[in-house]
């Protein structure tokens, strides 16, 4: 049934630098999770694009990305669907 | 320390968007500690309604999947997660939109405090 979204997530990970990839519904529930990403983050990922789709709510949602010393998190809402994808940092190239 | 829980419960509250209640009870429903928003639903705070979850979760861990630990029960307005904490049960109450994974977060953030409370609530007669 999840065979799509799991080839999706697949191509997500062998992307250079990606070292986990998430998807989630729009109840903050877990639909897929591989690498660093973890199941239990989802809700909060979710909670966080919603938040940020408040600052400017007539325009489509925006990308959210936070960063640490030595890795970052997009986070982007497209729909119903959030997903978000963890990143080792190299000179700002996202 | 009950206060400071409660406090802490408010605050949990603020942060999650369509979240009612929390309500930390024994296993027959009696409230040990609640936060609770005028939008939270009086039927869902009786005992005889949180006690019911006391059956369903031992019932579900007979389906052979291990023992339960969580039962979100969806309604047409609201949405109610309860989470085995034996002998405490939480209740959270929120909106049928409300964030589910968020409110199944908190679940960590609440853990540290039941142990002591756990102790007081085996120890009653």
């Amino acid at each position: 049934m999840e065979k799509d979204l799991d080839k999706v997530v697949d191509e997500i990970m062998a992307t250079p630098n990606v070292s986990g990839c998430l998807v989630a519904d729009h109840q903050g529930l877990c639909l897929a999770a591989k690498g660093t990403a973890h199941v239990d983050s989802a809700g909060i990922i979710v909670a966080i694009s919603e938040q940020a789709c408040k600052i400017q709510p007539n325009l489509k949602p925006p990308t959210v990305c936070l960063e640490a010393d030595k890795k970052l998190c997009l986070i982007q809402r497209h729909g119903t669907i959030t997903g978000a994808i963890y990143k080792q940092k190299t000179e700002m190239k996202f | 320390m009950v206060d400071d829980l409660r406090k802490y419960l408010n605050h949990l509250l603020e942060k999650v968007n369509g979240l009612h209640c929390i309500l930390i009870t024994d296993r027959d429903g009696v409230p040990v500690v609640r936060a609770v928003t005028e939008r939270a639903p009086q039927l869902a705070l009786r005992p005889n309604f949180i006690s019911t979850f006391g059956m369903a979760t031992d019932q579900a861990s007979k389906l052979g999947l291990g023992r339960n630990k969580t039962i979100i029960s969806m309604y047409s307005s609201y949405q109610v997660i309860q989470m085995n904490k034996l002998p405490l049960i939480i209740t959270f109450i929120g909106s049928d939109n409300c964030n589910t994974g968020h409110i199944l977060s908190l679940e960590s953030q609440i853990e540290p405090f039941l142990k002591d409370l756990a102790a007081v609530v085996a120890d009653a007669p």
